[in-house]
């Protein structure tokens, strides 16, 4: 190889380089407002559909899990607070899975979403399917463990998928309630024993 | 593979469909095929996802082809396939996003598929527009009508139905067997399986009624 075939080689990868890097820019620059706004929408779709008879959801902050921002809403009707969305992220087998989770003021899970992910096709994103997120409804801190076995007292795992399973029962939704039980906590969560 | 001069449209459309098809044949691309094809919608929305980069690969490849130095021509061929398979999913999730949140993820892994970067290596580095769009039409379709058959099998036999997507949105489920099917078709232990089964029967149709001779290629 001569020093001129080694000139015209860089030069040929740079120049195709650059055009493709140019071209993505272009419609990166065009797309991801679009995609934005489309975020924003999916995500107000998704509070509304979690809990549908709310009429307001009050944005309380944000809080980070593995090192990402997630935010949480305080659910009102009128001026009551009946629960509260909370987004977390769990550590799944290929992708960090994005869920909302609803509770209600006494911290029991009402029902989640999975926002994105990207799990194997077949197999993890099954956590999309209604059998999966269904399971949720009900349950507190203790039972949000997966088992491999039928149960219906506990999360029970997809089979083939068990780490997506568990990335969003034990790492996302699991995590949420926690995280709210320290933040909310002296509010509706503790009034809630009282009655009890 | 054939001269530049004459190639045969139809012969090259079909030969991606039987004699060179990408998993039944050449035992390409086996790893993603065997991951999404446990239920039929999963197998259809990849094959058509494979369809679509398949051809607009082959086509930019193709008329690159006088410009690309043949010593740096695999990270080109791969800077071609992961910008397609960048620009349409962002162009997806930015105009059709309801369509995007089901087959994002089929698109996304595309970028690791041997198929496609054996055909532009193969073929389109080699030859004009229209052939090139043929063959990677050719190819995309005998893919799409593995995946199908395969996801069509293990879905049926592993879980005892049908997962039928309508429109881009929907899906219809049916369900045929209620008695306990065989899971392990729907497992990736199954995928192997299913796979083998069904490689030997495309071979066995294939010299037996369409001719071609037992050692072929």
């Amino acid at each position: 190889m001569t020093g001129k075939d080694i000139i015209k080689i860089t030069f040929n990868l740079v120049v195709v380089y650059l055009v493709g890097g140019l071209i993505l820019s272009f419609v990166y620059a065009n797309a991801s407002p679009r995609i934005f706004a489309n975020n924003v929408k999916a995500e107000q779709d998704t509070l509304k559909k979690l809990m549908p008879e709310a009429d307001k959801f009050e944005k309380m902050g944000e809080w980070t899990i593995h090192e990402k921002h997630a935010k949480y809403f305080a659910v009102k009707k009128g001026e009551e607070t009946i629960g509260y969305i909370i987004q977390s992220f769990g550590k799944g087998y290929s992708s960090y899975i994005n869920i909302f989770s609803a509770v209600d003021k006494y911290l029991i899970v009402q029902k989640i979403n999975v926002l994105s992910h990207g799990e194997t096709p077949g197999l993890g994103d099954e956590i999309e399917t209604d059998w999966f997120k269904d399971q949720f409804k009900g349950k507190d801190m203790e039972h949000l463990k997966v088992l491999k076995t039928d149960t219906t007292e506990y999360i029970q795992a997809i089979s083939g998928a068990t780490i997506s399973s568990r990335a969003v029962t034990e790492d996302a939704v699991k995590n949420s309630v926690e995280f709210l039980m320290k933040t909310v906590k002296g509010g509706h969560a503790d009034g809630g024993h009282k009655h009890n | 593979m054939a001269g530049t001069s004459t190639i045969n449209l139809k012969d090259q459309f079909l030969n991606g469909i039987i004699k060179e098809n990408t998993i039944f044949k050449l035992a390409l691309s086996l790893c993603p095929s065997i991951a999404v094809t446990n239920n039929l919608k999963n197998g259809i929305y990849m094959g058509l996802a494979v369809l679509f980069v398949q051809t607009m690969v082959n086509i930019t490849i193709s008329m690159m082809r006088n410009f690309i130095q043949p010593k740096v021509r695999l990270p080109i061929f791969m800077l071609v396939i992961s910008g397609w398979v960048t620009i349409t999913s962002m162009l997806m999730a930015a105009f059709v996003p309801d369509v995007y949140a089901k087959v994002g993820l089929y698109i996304q892994l595309i970028v690791a598929f041997a198929s496609i970067l054996a055909r532009a290596e193969m073929f389109a580095s080699k030859n004009g527009f229209v052939p090139s769009m043929v063959d990677g039409l050719g190819m995309g379709c005998g893919f799409l009508f593995a995946l199908t058959t395969i996801s069509f099998f293990r879905e049926l036999v592993g879980k005892g139905s049908l997962t039928v997507p309508t429109g881009l949105a929907t899906q219809h489920v049916f369900t045929f067997i209620n008695a306990k099917p065989l899971l392990i078709m729907v497992l990736p232990a199954g995928g192997f399986l299913a796979v083998g089964l069904l490689m030997a029967a495309f071979n066995w149709v294939d010299v037996k009624y369409l001719g071609s001779k037992s050692h072929g290629h």
